[in-house]
């Protein structure tokens, strides 16, 4: 400090030196000067004295002329002194009156100029640019326009009044300069005030934290107002507000229906702990349960359910296809839902198609697609992640299929496989996941030669689990006929001509290979519903075999082992996926059965009936077309009809589930196919023989 | 891409259909659909008493005028919204890449489910069921 002011005793004395000189060149210029040279010349002058001496001069003929606005800048001064430091301010009130009294008796002239100068010059500049950056608050900055703006009109008379009588320069300044000291005191007290307020706000709000702050924001601003009228409507009818309410209403569907009460309290109460009994059946084990009724008031409405699938990845969807509804003709003909345990109101997802949808499946392979054929014979693929219309479909051309697409699949690898569609002309085309345009191959099958006509029209395809180049199809005469997509040795594409099996007297309607997934293979028994009242058990003969036992070129003709009469006609059968005997059929009188052949082939263990739903569902409408087991529990069923209803039932531990799947219970079945081979074997063999 | 025939019928009717489902879940009070940045109603469903004590926003809107059950709902949109945030908030300050998905809050007579999003937040109020 002691070494700035010497410095600036130096520098002032030079500047008196400089000033007394031109003082007397330019006195008359001056006046004007000042008056002309604004504050904007004071401004642009200050950084410009800082960088040369040339413009030193300059400055000093301004400050010469404008001594009136140094109190101006003084205003400003204490400013950048203030906050470059609480001691600097305390030396520099120190400095200035020290300058000002050791400097003004040695100049007679302009000695009021020379007190301003010092304080305005030295203290405004080696500050400012470094240490202006950091030591600023914004709030400090702010107040110091507002102390220059309010000090320099109030200074203004008072230092032309000093200008005018230079020879009682000496008193008034020094007055003058007091009250500058004065004010200056009284500025700097106010910032210093101002900026410890500042701090301590900012203090407190660091304390306070942030949740005071936004509360206080939140109430303050809870309802910003009310929308108008035009403004709800737009925003009720964008799309952003649809996704949100249907992805939300859906959200909270699920939550409510959920009907386990997690807090319940089974200390409090004992009455809602137990399960109701089924205690007609008496064995609870064996209990079918109807667990859930899926049905919509705006889609499912006098349509008829063709398919139904549930979804390999999530157990708690199931899909269902159905035909069209023929009273209202703007909607459109084909429909998917997607059903969820979880939401009983409504379908999770619904996807259309131009015409009845007579078959769907869930890929396998990925978890949001769906296959699907109609009766246009388009085969379709919808994506769960697409809105309803599917993501691919096949031409209506001649390239694929011209007749109604009643089954299809999807087999292969995770990697590598296709949709398979099988039309009621014979046609079976296997397709790329990834392009509908065309069939990557195409298949005609027709009847081997024996028969009268060439035509085959099958009803239904099934592949087994391990082969994705061999299947059997179903035909409307009630043959069944294995198939091989591809050459191979001893057997063309097409139909396998050397066997097939008889013994269904009407149109087959579903056929269904045991998902071999225990410890003995059982993947060669297949089971086949028909039209003709009876669900008939078969063991098919392994494509390998069949091409060395067809030597004579005579077809073989293969009788079922185990033959299942029923009373009404069977739409559907299916094996369940965990328990080797098991498998549900259901009928056209509208019933659910579960049989067990290790138990009984003769009776079903059980028996259901889906409840009747409020409104629908007369005698006529009672039949059911399709059932599905959910394959990774093996736990629950679900069946559909004509009524379009889908309902799920939920079966006793004996007839599903995976923990009580017992390895006997896979021997059982074996040897049990074995005797009854044997049997009918035999019997046949006593045909031929008589 | 077709239009979706779900959407072709008038956006409302789904919207209203959707909204009419909920509200016609046994149990279900109420349900509200409140803009998230400006904590304005957009749709609101049912009725609420409105609670007492607290105090009651005097608007110069004619909801005070139409009836004390819009008040209820009023009072509950803004009491959720503000809880919402504080939630929000919360869930922020744990991982700040976080986000709220939804709130479920059981009461003894109420339980409150809310599904918040960055642009709307549906609130349904139904009755507990008796545990």
């Amino acid at each position: 400090m002691q070494q700035r002011r010497d410095e600036i005793l130096a520098k002032k004395a030079k500047l008196a030196e400089l000033k007394r000189q031109r003082e007397l060149r330019s006195r008359d210029a001056s006046a004007s000067r000042a008056s002309i040279g604004g504050p904007s010349d004071l401004a642009t002058a200050i950084p410009a004295r800082a960088e040369n001496r040339a413009a030193l001069d300059s400055l000093v003929n301004d400050i010469l002329g404008s001594g009136k606005r140094s109190p101006a800048r003084k205003g400003s001064r204490p400013n950048s002194v203030l906050s470059a430091g609480e001691l600097s301010v305390e030396t520099s009130d120190l400095a200035s009156p020290s300058n000002g009294q050791t400097v003004p008796p040695s100049l007679s002239i302009s000695t009021q100029t020379l007190s301003t100068v010092p304080l305005s010059t030295v203290y405004e500049f080696p500050p400012s640019p470094v240490k202006e950056v950091f030591s600023y608050s914004k709030g400090v900055q702010t107040t110091e326009d507002w102390a220059t703006q309010t000090s320099g009109p109030r200074t203004y008379p008072d230092s032309e009044d000093d200008d005018e009588p230079p020879a009682t320069a000496t008193s008034p300044s020094k007055r003058l300069s007091r009250r500058e000291r004065d004010r200056e005191e009284e500025l700097r007290q106010n910032l210093r005030k101002e900026i410890e307020e500042e701090l301590k706000a900012a203090r407190d709000l660091v304390a306070d934290g942030i949740l005071q702050h936004s509360s206080d924001e939140a109430t303050a601003n809870f309802p910003a107002r009310t929308l108008t009228s035009e403004e709800l409507k737009a925003v009720t009818s964008s799309d952003d507000f649809m996704d949100f309410v249907e992805r939300s209403s859906k959200v909270i569907e699920r939550a409510l229906d959920q009907e386990y009460d997690i807090l319940a309290d089974y200390a409090l109460s004992g009455a809602n702990g137990i399960e109701d009994d089924d205690v007609e059946f008496g064995n609870r084990r064996r209990r079918v349960k109807e667990v859930a009724q899926f049905y919509d008031e705006r889609w499912s409405k006098k349509r008829m359910i063709s398919a139904i699938d549930f979804s390999p990845k999530f157990p708690e969807l199931v899909l269902a296809a159905y035909t069209k509804n023929p009273s209202a003709p703007h909607d459109p003909d084909g429909l998917v839902q997607v059903w969820n345990m979880h939401l009983h109101d409504r379908p999770e997802f619904v996807f259309h198609a131009q015409s009845d949808v007579t078959a769907a499946k869930f890929s396998p392979f990925h978890p949001n697609l769906i296959a699907g054929g109609a009766y246009s014979g388009q085969v379709m693929l919808w994506d769960t992640r697409a809105k309803s219309s599917p993501v691919q479909k096949t031409p209506l051309t001649g390239s694929g299929h011209t007749h109604p697409v009643y089954s299809v699949d999807i087999v292969g690898t995770q990697n590598a496989n296709n949709i398979i569609s099988c039309s009621t002309d014979g046609v079976v085309c296997g397709w790329t996941v990834d392009m509908l345009a065309q069939p990557q191959e195409l298949l005609t099958l027709t009847t081997p030669p024996p028969a009268k006509t060439e035509d085959l029209s099958p009803t239904c395809m099934a592949f087994p689990q391990t082969d994705p180049t061999y299947f059997l199809v179903g035909s409307e005469e009630g043959t069944i006929f294995p198939c091989h997509r591809y050459d191979r040795a001893g057997a063309k594409a097409g139909v396998d001509q050397r066997v097939s099996y008889r013994g269904h007297a009407a149109p087959v309607m579903s056929m269904n290979f045991h998902p071999a997934r225990g410890p003995i293979d059982l993947g060669d028994l297949v089971l086949t519903s028909s039209l003709d009242w009876s669900v008939k058990l078969w063991k098919v003969r392994a494509p390998a075999a069949t091409s060395t036992t067809g030597i004579t070129g005579e077809t073989q003709s293969v009788t079922p082992v185990l033959d299942f009469t029923r009373e009404d006609v069977v739409y559907d059968a299916a094996w369940s996926p965990v328990k080797p005997g098991v498998f549900s059929l259901v009928d056209g009188a509208g019933s659910l059965e579960i049989w067990d052949i290790t138990v009984d082939t003769e009776v079903p263990i059980a028996k259901a009936q889906p409840s009747v739903r409020k409104g629908g569902r007369n005698l006529m409408s009672k039949s059911l077309n399709r059932v599905a087991w959910e394959e990774t529990e093996g736990k629950r069923v679900a069946v559909g009809g004509i009524d379009g209803t889908v309902t799920v039932f939920e079966v006793g531990p004996d007839l599903g589930g995976k923990e009580s799947a017992r390895n006997e219970e896979w021997a059982n079945v074996k040897k049990l196919i074995a005797r009854l081979e044997a049997s009918t074997n035999g019997s046949t063999n006593g045909l031929n023989a008589v | 891409m077709q239009v979706n025939p779900l959407k072709s019928d008038g956006t409302t009717t789904v919207l209203e259909e959707h909204l009419q489902r909920l509200g016609s879940k046994s149990g279900v009070v109420a349900t509200v659909v409140v803009d998230t940045p400006t904590g304005a109603i957009i749709k609101s469903q049912g009725e609420l008493p409105p609670s007492h004590g607290s105090r009651t926003r005097i608007g110069a809107d004619e909801e005070t005028a139409s009836g004390t059950q819009s008040e209820g709902i009023e009072e509950l949109a803004s009491m959720v919204w503000n809880f919402v945030k504080t939630a929000g908030g919360l869930v922020q300050g744990l991982d700040s890449e976080d986000e709220l998905k939804l709130l479920r809050l059981r009461t003894k007579k109420y339980e409150l489910v809310i599904v918040p999003d960055p642009k709307f937040l549906l609130i349904v109020v139904h009755n507990t069921p008796a545990a």
